[in-house]
């Protein structure tokens, strides 16, 4: 297991949001993370990332327990993040969005340079001198993702990446989630609003509600299960 | 030609404040701290230069020594202030009356250890008076000080938009939350930004009291009209800071031919409200 959450419980303020939750993930699994809004599934990954101090519980990454390691130490380790809205520096150009984040994370011997992820996505490529901010939500979306990848993941945690995306580049942008985790081993977490998408993909589903996990098995239970009963 | 001497020290005097105002609206896009104590920092600077050149250390030695030291103030105060109120989640208007607070005790310092009144520097090349054709005058003071704050700002934007720490820093400054999460330290970049910003904002320290001396209390003017030019020129325009410094500058100098001198801070308010009425989120707005 590369990522595993043990009782973890978070909130803000006085409001406990999420509760004695746990579950894992593997390399090379994906793990669709479904819940009603406001169910706690982005608390969960902030969580999970160290932006969010857990109240009770555990985080584990490659089996080290995380609780004194930093944020830009967990990113340094492979546990990257693609967060809800604007995962993309807007005032930079494409390029330089790359070549920051590149600097950080993909110097020497990464599984993605930026040579890797133009060729992986090439609409990058055209738009190198693009204002990020300026682009189409699709075209920023799959920025969000390639700055996500970029250097050498080994869990990624993606809130609602196809949030805002036509259906036909929620299938790509789908297709290269699962080429780069089939690939690689790397492992995914994804939290999606497109529920029939994420079950598509997942190789595993986890449901929360309130707070709580309600529900952890395969799509096809989670399908035969009265799903909508959970949201 | 009255009407042309005051457009160039207009333009010559507006390159300075420009530096301020650049300095101070790097600060303010990459950290959110609105930095009145900005104004210490930048008199600390005219009076460490004022101190050497005064013991014979050349100008531009001394000016590098002053450099340095403001690098130290303005770091400092990004360490042991603003970094420890933002770990505590301080409003933004506790950083601000903290920032006051510094401002304050560094004038109040300057004052003691040197002196209440205005001192004067003695170096002769600047008061030097220099005929241009046109029957323009500029004294060494200010020749040197609209070169070298023109070279600051270029060399700004150069830095900002070709070096890696550069494009890093504007990085932190769009978008902080993903800063965070792609390992670009943000609170690290904030003390760098601070000492590049006070770096820079001694230049126009030690090169503006060359002309008009030094006064404890000297700093808060400039940084007033530089807290106007980076409104009215759009926050997180670098260039829109600049341009917008050097043309209420030149405003003001060229209203003395209507209006007595008092007026010049009315008129920097006046353009101040246009722009509020009329485009409140600057000439250069970003977003
Ligand atoms: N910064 C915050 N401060 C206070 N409460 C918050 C904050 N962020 C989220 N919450 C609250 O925590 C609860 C869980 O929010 P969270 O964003 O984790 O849900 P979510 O499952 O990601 O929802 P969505 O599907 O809308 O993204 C909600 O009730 C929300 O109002
Ligand atoms: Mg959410």
């Amino acid at each position: 297991m590369i990522l595993e959450l043990e009782g973890l419980a978070a909130g803000y303020g006085a409001k406990t949001v999420i509760s004695d939750l746990s579950f894992a993930v593997a390399e090379g699994e994906i793990l669709a993370l479904l819940g009603h809004n406001g169910a706690g599934k982005t608390t969960t990954l902030k969580t999970a990332m160290g932006l969010i101090a857990p109240r009770a519980g555990l985080v584990r990454f490659a089996g080290v327990p995380l609780a004194r390691v930093p944020v830009a130490e967990r990113v340094a380790r492979g546990l990257r993040l693609l967060p809800e809205g604007r995962g993309i520096f807007p005032d930079l150009t494409v390029a330089e969005n790359i070549d920051v984040v590149a600097a950080r994370l993909a110097a020497g011997g990464a599984m993605f340079t930026p040579e890797a992820l133009y060729r992986l996505l090439p609409v990058l490529a055209e738009r190198r001198t693009t204002r990020a901010g300026s682009m189409s939500g699709g075209q920023q979306q799959m920025l969000a993702f390639a700055l996500a990848i970029l250097g050498t993941p080994r869990c990624l945690l993606l809130d609602e990446p196809s949030i805002g995306l036509a259906p036909n580049l929620v299938e790509r942008l789908f297709a290269q989630v699962r080429d780069v985790c089939r690939a690689h081993g790397v492992a995914v977490v994804l939290v999606e609003q497109n529920v029939a998408a994420a079950l598509a993909l997942a190789d595993r589903v986890a449901i929360m509600n309130s707070g709580k996990l309600v529900f952890d098995g395969t799509p096809e239970a989670a399908r035969a299960s009265n799903l909508w009963e959970h949201f | 030609m009255l009407a042309l001497q005051l457009l160039v020290n207009g333009i010559v005097t507006g390159s300075a404040l420009g530096v301020v105002a650049v300095s101070f609206a790097l600060i303010y896009a990459t950290t959110r701290v609105f930095h009145v104590a900005h104004a210490g920092v930048y008199t600390l600077g005219g009076y460490l230069a004022w101190s050497l050149m005064r013991h014979g250390v050349p100008a531009i030695a001394a000016l590098l020594v002053a450099m340095a030291g403001c690098v130290v103030l303005g770091s400092l105060i990004q360490i042991l202030l603003y970094a420890r109120l933002e770990r505590r989640g301080a409003a933004q208007l506790v950083v601000l009356i903290a920032s006051l607070g510094a401002l304050a005790v560094i004038q109040n310092l300057i004052a003691a250890i040197y002196s209440p009144d205005i001192l004067n520097f003695s170096a002769a090349w600047a008061g030097q008076v220099v005929a241009l054709p046109g029957g323009l005058r500029l004294t060494g003071a200010q020749i040197a000080t609209v070169v070298l704050d023109f070279a600051a700002f270029g060399a700004t934007l150069v830095f900002a938009h070709r070096t890696l720490l550069g494009k890093r820093i504007r990085a932190v400054a769009s978008n902080p939350f993903l800063a965070e999460i792609t390992r670009l330290e943000p609170r690290r970049v904030h003390v760098y930004v601070m000492a590049i910003a006070s770096a820079l904002v001694c230049l126009p320290g030690v090169l503006g009291p060359l002309d008009y001396g030094l006064q404890p209390y000297g700093g808060v003017t400039p940084l007033l009209t530089a807290t106007i030019a980076m409104i009215a020129g759009g926050i997180g325009s670098l260039a829109g800071a600049f341009g917008l410094a050097v043309a209420i500058v030149v405003l003001q100098n060229l209203a003395l031919l209507v209006m007595p001198g008092e007026w010049s801070i009315g008129v920097t308010f006046a353009i101040f409200v246009v722009f509020m009425l009329f485009r409140p989120r600057g000439l250069f707005a970003g977003k």
